[in-house]
């Protein structure tokens, strides 16, 4: 009786490992049809550029490889960028084409299969915070001119450091159960009826750009909530806005003009300056991209569906007290009651912003409209006070210092609910502890 | 050989406005303001200080209104009036704050007192009888490393004083 229990209860074990074997083997070899699956009609670089290596150049600059890939000041795509996310530290792989480091003995299908289904050389799976959930729906041609780009750029010995994630995270089998619940091995597909500029942004936003990586709020399992695209999230510390075309919470109130300009060079009259991981899309990337594709990307985003956002955090540019100030001084309502915040900008910001929020001879320096002084949860804004701000493209530098070994906690709180009742008209919620939490990403 | 390629690379002549005085400038259009009347203007008395406008010591005016010439390109002056601190006493504001300055002693190594000038006279132009507050909040751009602070207030209102009475 006893053996036989023994026996029925190994044979169960047996067969739920053999079975988990063979939805992981089948799981992470890829779809196997990666040769000949049908392309995308609509491919990541544009017509005007024939030459190979530029159409790949192209594409791993829409993509932002580099960003993720490269430390500032070393070798570029090098690796080694640590990502901190909930459950432990992960570091970006040297892409570049060493053969023992790198990704010099990749051959074709395999740099396909990892782009295609997330699974690295030798089968195993990658973690998602290689945005392969994006990346699978790029064509077989682009992920092939990406990889003759990539090698032929310099090449970089640099081994990979070790990831730093407690258990069960560690365990990349896992992640084959996390791909058959939430990746979709799908190749992107114009929507008939769509205009081709239409297209083409939703290929440069979804699948190269990989826009939602940030903008789109995850799940508890860290997956993308599809059906909630580019509805906003908090990711390493900065708020990916809205991006939706709501008139209140997305971008629905912005021009085409701000839209493309925000994009292309990083600041949009009235609509604030790009900074932190936005800062670095627009350096990295999006100012690369030709107007044909910034128009493509503003035709889509003006077509994603709107979604609401937190009451309270509606956009405000006429916020009363900054239009009582003039450029030189606050309004008298605000002046000589020894507001702490106050005194904080008199010193250290009015130089720059100015206190109507104009921004002293700098279109950077424009605060009126910015999201970052409208958010009642100051996410951005701490960042940039703490961090400072830089930003260069062709078209114009901007830069701001850090004020984060200037100023104490209790300080940075109240300058950021300062900024946010005087140039967003917003109750700020800021703290003392907030500001220290944020202090450590 | 090397005359052939100072005249084609010649950039066209830039008509800027220095203190009242028109003249045509054979400059680059992205040259630093500062750098252009320093050096080719030979204005002198804007000081450079840090250089990403975060001093205020090389504050001039365009069409009267404060600005830090380090980081204004020579091409964002065109068709304004530029004003530096030679030509600041050329109107009754700039006049009373000299006087001011003068009267008070105001300087002590004086390196920072043209931006000081500049943004006292920008200050004046908008708000003819400035409190403290006002004072302290329109000038907070222009650091002082005397920290000379209390004479520059004291000399604002005695020149804000002299212009209303």
């Amino acid at each position: 009786m006893r053996i036989r229990r023994v026996a029925l209860t190994a044979l169960c074990a047996l067969s739920v490992a053999g079975a988990a074997f063979v939805t992981y083997a089948l799981l992470t070899v890829g779809d196997g049809r990666e040769s000949n699956a049908p392309q995308p009609a609509v491919a990541g670089a544009p017509a005007s550029i024939t030459d190979p290596l530029m159409r790949g150049e192209y594409l791993a600059r829409a993509a932002d490889c580099i960003a993720c890939h490269t430390i500032p000041g070393q070798m570029p795509f090098s690796g080694g960028v640590a990502f901190r996310m909930p459950f432990g530290t992960i570091y970006s792989s040297n892409i570049t084409a060493d053969r023992e480091t790198g990704i010099g003995a990749w051959n074709d299908d395999e740099f396909v299969r990892a782009l295609h289904a997330g699974v690295g050389r030798s089968g195993e799976p990658l973690y998602p915070a290689f945005p392969y959930t994006s990346y699978t729906a790029l064509s077989r041609n682009d992920i092939l001119a990406i990889k003759a780009y990539l090698f032929s750029v310099p090449v970089a010995h640099v081994p990979a450091k070790q990831n730093k994630l407690a258990f069960p995270f560690n365990q990349r089998w896992g992640l084959s159960l996390w791909n058959a619940l939430f990746l979709r091995k799908e190749r992107f597909r114009s929507v008939q009826g769509k205009s081709d500029a239409w297209n083409r942004g939703a290929y440069l936003a979804t699948a190269l750009g990989h826009c939602n990586e940030c903008h789109t709020p995850r799940n508890r399992f860290y997956a993308l909530e599809h059906d909630r695209e580019f509805a906003g999230e908090v990711l390493q510390g900065w708020k990916a806005y809205n991006i939706t075309s709501d008139e209140t919470y997305g971008v629905g109130s912005w021009t085409g003009q701000q839209l493309s300009d925000y994009l292309g060079k990083g600041h949009a009259s009235g609509r604030g300056t790009a900074s932190g991981p936005m800062g670095e899309v627009v350096e990295n990337s999006l100012q690369y991209l030709t107007q044909d594709d910034i128009k493509a990307l503003v035709t889509y985003l003006r077509d994603v569906k709107p979604q609401i956002g937190e009451r309270g955090s509606e956009l405000n540019d006429r916020p009363p007290r900054a239009l009582a100030s003039t450029a030189d001084t606050p309004g008298a309502d605000e002046m000589g009651h020894g507001d702490l915040g106050l005194q904080l900008f008199e010193r250290g910001c009015a130089g720059c912003h100015l206190w109507n929020g104009g921004g002293r001879q700098n279109e950077a320096a424009r605060l009126l409209g910015a999201p970052a002084v409208n958010d009642p949860d100051a996410d951005n804004l701490t960042q940039v006070v703490l961090q400072g701000s830089h930003l260069q493209t062709a078209h114009n530098e901007g830069f701001m210092p850090s004020f984060g070994g200037a100023y104490s906690d209790a300080e940075l709180a109240a300058l950021g609910n300062f900024v946010l009742e005087h140039f967003g008209g917003k109750q700020g919620k800021l703290t003392a502890e907030v500001v220290a939490k944020r202090r450590t990403p | 050989m090397h005359l052939v390629c100072q005249i084609s690379d010649r950039s066209p002549m830039i008509e800027l406005n220095v203190n009242g005085k028109v003249r045509d400038y054979d400059v680059d259009p992205s040259m630093p303001l500062l750098w252009f009347l320093r050096d080719v203007a030979n204005l002198t008395g804007t000081k450079y200080g840090c250089g990403i406008a975060l001093c205020g010591a090389c504050t001039v005016h365009l069409d009267g209104q404060a600005v830090r010439s380090c980081v204004t390109p020579v091409a964002a002056a065109v068709g304004r009036k530029v004003t530096t601190v030679e030509g600041v006493v050329d109107d009754g504001i700039g006049r009373a704050v000299q006087a001011a300055w003068q009267k008070l002693d105001v300087v002590q190594c004086g390196y920072c007192q043209s931006g000081q000038i500049m943004s006292a006279a920008a200050l004046l132009r908008t708000n003819t009888q400035p409190s403290d507050a006002a004072i302290d909040a329109a000038m907070s751009g222009n650091v002082c490393r005397c920290a000379a602070y209390v004479r520059i207030r004291a000399a604002i209102h005695e020149a804000a004083a002299t212009l209303g009475g």
